[in-house]
């Protein structure tokens, strides 16, 4: 039995070392000390600071950290004992870390991190590199501090409706200076930032030949030069710099192009991947390949500058890779090999020889696959259907102009409701149950009114538009033979001044409800917060509202000359609790230049008055006051 | 080495090893029981939840991009996992699309604080930020229809309570949605 005891003793003994090994592995976590970077030139130190295999983390509670993401305008959820941390940028992307597992996200794309997350004590610690390149933001000596300076990461080439769009987002507020503005070419210099993108870039397309971009200054204050090289003829329109961050320049070309190729669909939003500065060896540059999952599948967009011949294979099922080769190009980053979101699998990236540089993707099965050029350089689309018949190889050149419209795939139906037989259902109120005491009596409520004006724009505020429709529209409908009891017919708050919405709504309420009124209608007028959004809407909350607000809409529709937006169910407080009939109509925008012409006319509002009435008249025919049943 | 051991005195082969032979079961059977366990809790495949965002185009159809939400880690407890996939979806609604895109956005600064899940039920903390509305219901609508529509799409999950810094309200100051009460993909 000598053998079983020194066995045993071996076996023992290695266990033992194995689980010692593990353990150091497991517990990572050397408390490092205090590390300072230069941030927005003033030093700030990171205490909550860790070392882990020579990687170093950075706790999620350390207040430098704190001050670097509202630096970059990134707010992070993030609560102790919990193992996910969620940034979100300004952008906005999404980044997403988990203890223990080292893919994190940055929007759609998927990477592997050299440590995973952990926990030191209950806070999570986050590898620091991969934290910046996912704000922006890149690691710089200045000889004797490392510079946590922000980058121009993402320069977008859109092309659209024979011009060309420049949009400009870095790790920090972009602010641009006009150096040079001329027939050839036009260039911004953005202070304070750097970059990582290519130094050139061909365009060829929309006004614009090529972009060149530069890096100058010391690491404290860099500055990014860039510099957009024109086509003769060309013009360009002012810079747009959205909250600071989105800096865009729109450019046009001297006479629309001939003889344009079949436009290929439209790619989805990019993003450049940071390059490090490119050497030219091929004649074209790839700076980048990303992916983008959608509704409707993958894309994957291999950025490319200058102009390039690909060419691309796959194989038949069950083998399911695909590979591109763009000829003549260089590779500007480093080699990438990682995973894919599904219908994809696994997505290599590689200079496979001088020339050539080649993009490989591992589908999930015999997927539906297309290859585009576009003005970025080259999408590659990959449906979550298959199909068996498939081409095998295609061929084409990178250089081509295509127009971007709406960038994320639209869902036409509604998903199917998973709230089904939710008690209180508002639906479970059948239009035969509301019986009013007063069949001739329709309550108008004019929105807002005395410590709440509502929506407010060049003068006009809604409560006195509203109360202005509201009367105009009990004169037509008292004048039709109608009882009408207003909310409110003066400029003051309906339950009292500054209460809470509440009280405020269910004061409103009460009048239709307590003197047993057909029909409430409630007068709003819309507003968002660009000018974008227009028109008319008809909202209501329960089924039995359904017909009044079809009636209403159909005639405010058919005469007000606004966009038609029809009839919206939302979750809407005084229609809700009124237990007759109920709506609330939108009648238009105050934030949109057209509607608040509109808005501003008093005959378009007597139209807005006429309309309603009309939609009142033709619903209390077909819906008699017994209940819902038409006639 | 067998010559040493003999010239040992008495030894009881079966006495000292018999314990050894346990530990080593014991130790066996712990790692194989915590492989299973690891291996049983990642999923076969990967999971992918469609964000929803409103179109401004008519503030109440909707698009959808579709993330990956990350499988169960070791150790992660089903409630716990459920926990965090909804943070993580109400994370990405309230970021909403990339910003060429035109959707109807919460005001800004708005962000998710905390969720937490009760039943089938998921209550999400927004800042305050969200008071801060322009007034119209297209912008309420479209924020809170997306949020609902996203949220509601974990399994799991069929209605949302939405809280403003902790506490529950009626509406949004000036407001017009109800949020007193969990709203469902029915109520939109």
């Amino acid at each position: 039995m000598n053998w079983i005891s020194r066995y045993t003793v071996r076996i023992f003994s290695a266990v033992a070392a194995a689980a010692v090994l593990l353990a150091v592995s497991v517990l990572p976590a050397r408390s490092a000390a205090a590390l300072s970077f230069v941030l927005g030139g003033q030093t700030v130190a990171f205490t909550h600071v860790s070392n882990s295999g020579g990687v170093t983390a950075v706790g999620v509670e350390d207040p430098s950290l704190k001050k670097l993401l509202g630096a970059t305008g990134a707010v992070m959820t993030w609560k102790r004992g919990e193992r996910y941390v969620l940034i979100t940028t300004s952008e906005p992307r999404v980044i997403s870390f988990s203890v223990g597992d080292r893919a994190y996200e940055v929007g759609a794309l998927s990477a592997q991190a050299s440590v995973a997350p952990y926990l030191v004590g209950d806070e999570v610690y986050l590898p620091l590199d991969e934290l910046l390149h996912a704000l922006s933001y890149a690691l710089r000596s200045d000889g004797s501090q490392m510079v946590m300076q922000p980058q121009l990461s993402t320069l977008d080439v859109r092309a659209a409706g024979g011009g060309t769009t420049i949009v400009a987002r870095a790790g920090a507020p972009l602010r641009p200076r006009l150096v040079e503005d001329n027939a050839q070419k036009v260039a911004y210099e953005f202070d304070g930032v750097g970059t990582t993108l290519a130094p050139q870039r061909a365009v060829n397309a929309g006004g614009v030949s090529s972009i060149l971009v530069s890096q100058s200054g010391p690491a404290r204050s860099p500055k990014t030069l860039v510099t957009v090289l024109l086509t003769p003829g060309a013009q360009h329109g002012p810079p747009r710099n959205d909250n600071d961050r989105d800096f865009a320049v729109s450019f046009s070309g001297a006479a629309p192009a001939v003889g344009s190729a079949p436009t290929p669909p439209p790619p989805p939003p990019q993003m450049i991947t940071p390059a490090p500065a490119a050497t030219a060896a091929g004649s074209a540059t790839v700076t980048g390949v990303d992916a983008q999952q959608s509704q409707d599948g993958l894309a994957v967009t291999i950025h490319v500058t200058g102009d390039a011949a690909f060419q691309w294979h796959r194989l038949r099922d069950p083998d399911n890779r695909f590979w591109v080769d763009i000829q003549n190009a260089h590779l500007a980053t480093p080699e990438q090999d990682g995973t894919l979101a599904d219908p994809g699998v696994s997505l290599r990236v590689k200079q496979i020889d001088g020339q050539t540089v080649r993009v490989a993707i591992t589908l999930a099965g015999p997927k539906q696959l297309s290859v585009n050029p576009a003005t970025t350089g080259l999408v590659v689309s990959v449906g979550t259907d298959e199909d068996l018949d498939a081409a095998r190889a295609g061929q084409g050149t990178i250089g081509s102009v295509v127009a971007t419209t709406d960038a994320v795939a639209p869902v036409t139906p509604a998903p199917a409701d998973t709230a089904g037989g939710a008690l209180g259902n508002p639906d479970e109120l059948a239009p035969s149950s509301y019986v009013p005491t007063n069949p001739k009596l329709i309550v108008i409520d004019p929105g807002h009114g005395g410590s709440d004006t509502g929506a407010s724009h060049g003068g006009l505020n809604e409560a006195n538009l509203t109360l202005d429709m509201a009367g105009r529209l009990r004169a037509i409908l008292q004048a039709r033979g109608w009882q009408v009891r207003m909310t409110r017919t003066t400029d003051v708050d309906v339950y009292a001044p500054n209460d809470s919405a509440h009280d405020e709504l269910q004061a409103r309420v009460n009048v239709g409800n307590s003197a047993g009124a057909r029909m409430f209608v409630s007068i709003h007028v819309n507003s968002f917060i660009n000018s974008g959004p227009s028109g008319t809407t008809t909202y209501y909350s329960k089924a039995g509202d359904v017909p009044l607000a079809r009636f209403i809409q159909a005639a405010l529709a058919a005469s007000l000359g606004t966009k038609d937006d029809g009839i919206v169910k939302s979750h809407l407080y005084v229609t809700l609790h009124s237990y007759m009939p109920a709506v609330l109509v939108e009648t238009a925008f105050l934030s949109n230049p057209d509607d608040f012409a509109l808005l501003d006319s008093p005959s378009w509002r007597q139209k807005v008055a006429q309309a309603i009435a009309d939609g009142i008249d033709r619903y209390a025919q077909q819906y008699p006051v017994s209940g819902s049943a038409p006639q | 080495m067998s010559t040493i051991r003999r010239s040992r005195p008495k030894p009881a082969p079966r006495s000292t090893s018999g314990p050894r032979v346990f530990a080593l079961l014991v130790l066996l059977a712990v790692v194989a029981g915590g492989t299973w366990y690891v291996l049983s809790r990642r999923p076969a495949t990967a999971q992918y939840l469609s964000v929803y965002y409103t179109k401004q185009s008519d503030g109440t159809s909707l698009a959808a991009w579709r993330v990956s939400t990350r499988p169960a880690q070791a150790g992660e407890t089903d409630a716990e996992h459920l926990h965090n996939t909804v943070l993580y979806a109400a994370v990405q609604a309230v970021a909403g699309p990339p910003s060429d895109v035109a959707a109807v956005r919460f005001p800004p600064g708005t962000h998710v604080q905390a969720v937490s899940v009760t039943g089938s039920t998921a209550t999400v903390d927004l800042s305050k930020d969200v008071a801060q509305q322009v007034a119209g219901t297209f912008g309420e609508n479209g924020e809170f229809k997306s949020l609902v529509y996203t949220v509601t799409g974990v399994p799991g999950i069929n209605a949302v309570q939405v809280t403003v810094n902790g506490a529950t309200l009626e509406t949004l100051p000036g407001g017009h949605i109800e949020l007193d009460q969990p709203l469902h993909r029915s109520d939109f």
